[in-house]
């Protein structure tokens, strides 16, 4: 099993976890992603929905669980065929209510484009914007060096 | 309903009729979304539709450059799986009909 740890700044990314939790606990009764879906009946439709909602729940709590103790010890997380999927696509729906919530006042343009800037953000809107570019980053380390596992898992 | 990725829980069951209105083929359609990175779209369709790297970049460019992608088509109830497992991964998919063949 292919394992990666990485050393995260703990000064950097400790405050924004308070953000990245709220936003967890938004999502917590609604998919992050808009579900459309065509002629679908409605009892057929609340299983989908209450199935994803299951699914995304469980994403975000193996997606909490990377900031345990040793995390605040020593800023290590670790990534492995046990949970790269799981927190991928927790990153992706926290980024996505994230956009929603607090980065609304954003065009896509500019967020596509790493346009950004930060000063006429606001702190709570730069806070919302560091958080959704940390997840970024973890997608992005994941999907790196553990992309071969999740395309065999 | 079958379900395609590697995971194990149950999915929502299938109709237990299939209508005649839902009876042909559906196409399931991927559109963009200015959130998702280049690279999780392009492992997400590597590993649900088990496309080979420039394929799955070239739908992720079209999604990407013309709003939408129409990744595969055939009977509902197997586009229906496609679907929900596409929203798993957070990505916004949708059915429509295949009025092409």
């Amino acid at each position: 099993m292919k394992r990666v740890e990485v050393k995260l700044a703990l000064p950097v990314v400790a405050p924004l976890l308070d953000l990245i939790k709220r936003t967890i606990d938004d999502l917590h009764g609604q998919l992050a992603a808009p579900q459309s879906l065509r002629d679908l009946d409605e009892e057929l439709g609340a299983a989908w929905k209450g199935e994803l909602l299951n699914d995304q729940n469980g994403d975000c709590q193996r997606f909490l669980a990377l900031f345990d103790r040793e995390f605040f010890a020593s800023g290590m997380v670790a990534f492995d065929d046990n949970n790269a999927e799981s927190v991928l696509r927790a990153c992706a729906a926290i980024r996505l209510r994230l956009r929603d919530r607090e980065l609304r006042g954003l065009s896509d343009e500019a967020l596509e484009g790493a346009g950004v800037d930060l000063d006429k953000l606001g702190e709570a809107g730069q806070k919302g914007y560091m958080g959704y570019v940390f997840l970024a980053t973890l997608q992005e380390l994941i999907i790196q060096h553990l992309d071969a596992a999740i395309l065999e898992g | 309903m079958t379900r395609f990725s590697a995971r194990t829980e149950t999915a929502p069951a299938p109709r237990a009729e299939t209508e005649p209105a839902l009876a042909g083929l559906w196409r399931v359609v991927v559109l963009n979304d200015p959130v998702n990175l280049m690279s999780y779209v392009v492992l997400v369709f590597r590993k649900v539709f088990g496309f080979d790297e420039p394929t799955a970049r070239r739908h992720m460019l079209e999604v990407h450059e013309q709003g939408r992608s129409v990744v595969w088509s055939g009977l509902r109830e197997k586009a229906e799986a496609y679907v929900f497992t596409l929203q798993q991964w957070h990505l916004t998919a949708i059915l429509e009909p295949d009025e092409t063949r």
